[in-house]
């Protein structure tokens, strides 16, 4: 079983087994490759010469509710002023996202892990999206929804996908709550 | 938002603390309830991007949590665009209203 993320003089320390890292991995892989946009890159010279990279005309609000979660409409009760928002900004949050996710998968192929503030906190936004897409796949709309979940803490409670996808929601969950805590406890230990 | 199991939560003292949002602004960004988030999460998120200190953060992130929405900051509007979309790069659930129109 991973060992708690821990605050140390050398900074946040936390270590999964090869396992556990595997599976994580791969989560973090299905998530990158649900965020790589739709459409290429946009071809218009003038737009990438004053920076605009970030916008998106074709882009729509996703199909998927997974993907709809992470990149939600930033404005509520407006269809079209959301729209034209997320024409704006979506692409550059994609890849922000898809960029903390990378670089989560590239730590957490060490272990023991020893991060920095910076690194932990990518960590903890990879971890985050990770178990966004397992609540809408576990269709966890309730704070009851998520409750219930609680006791599939063992593998021998696995006796279908719908379970085993609770069980390794849960390991995520309780890893990233090992992570933000041990980050609070050091930020708190700077002040 | 969710309680992180492993680890015992919070006590509930000191949530009316007075510190409030700035409203004199026209523009805010609102952060809304969802079952997934962590508590301790959504507090750190507020402490690291916004720079709140421990009180205040955990005082918005138990609005959240309650009242199921929370203005969390305010300004012109070309800063609380920024501040979703920041909030949105971390997953937590964030739309941006101008002021009094809730």
């Amino acid at each position: 079983m991973a060992k708690p993320f821990k605050s140390t003089r050398r900074g946040i320390t936390g270590a999964l087994e090869p396992g556990e890292a595997r599976l994580l991995g791969a989560l973090l892989d299905d998530v990158i490759s649900m965020l790589e946009p739709e459409t290429g890159p946009s071809d218009d010279p003038l737009a990438a010469l004053v920076g605009m990279s970030g916008a998106d005309a074709d882009a729509t609000a996703p199909d998927d509710s997974a993907v709809r979660r992470l990149l939600p409409d930033a404005i509520r009760g407006d269809d079209d002023e959301a729209l034209a928002f997320r024409r704006l900004t979506e692409r550059s949050l994609r890849e922000q996202k898809i960029g903390a996710l990378r670089g989560s998968a590239l730590l957490i192929e060490s272990s023991p892990m020893t991060l920095n503030g910076e690194q932990g906190r990518l960590l903890a936004q990879a971890l985050n999206d990770v178990r966004l897409v397992l609540a809408d796949r576990l269709s966890i709309e309730t704070e009851e929804d998520a409750e219930r979940l609680h006791d599939v803490a063992d593998s021998k409670d696995v006796d279908n996908v719908d379970s085993y996808l609770a069980l390794v929601y849960n390991f995520i969950t309780w890893l990233q709550e090992s992570l933000v805590q041990a980050m609070l406890k050091a930020a708190k230990l700077q002040r | 938002m969710t309680v992180g199991f492993a680890i015992g939560t919070d006590t509930k003292e000191e949530v009316r603390t007075a510190e409030k949002t700035d409203l004199d602004q026209p523009w805010v960004v609102v952060v809304w309830n969802d079952p997934v988030n962590l508590m301790s999460y959504v507090s750190f998120v507020f402490q690291t991007y916004f720079g709140y200190s421990e009180a205040k953060a955990r005082t918005l992130m138990l609005e959240v949590h309650e009242a199921g929405r929370s203005a969390v900051c305010s300004g012109t509007r070309e800063k609380v665009e920024q501040d979703t979309v920041a909030l949105h790069s971390y997953g937590l659930w964030a739309t941006f209203e101008k002021a009094g129109s809730e």
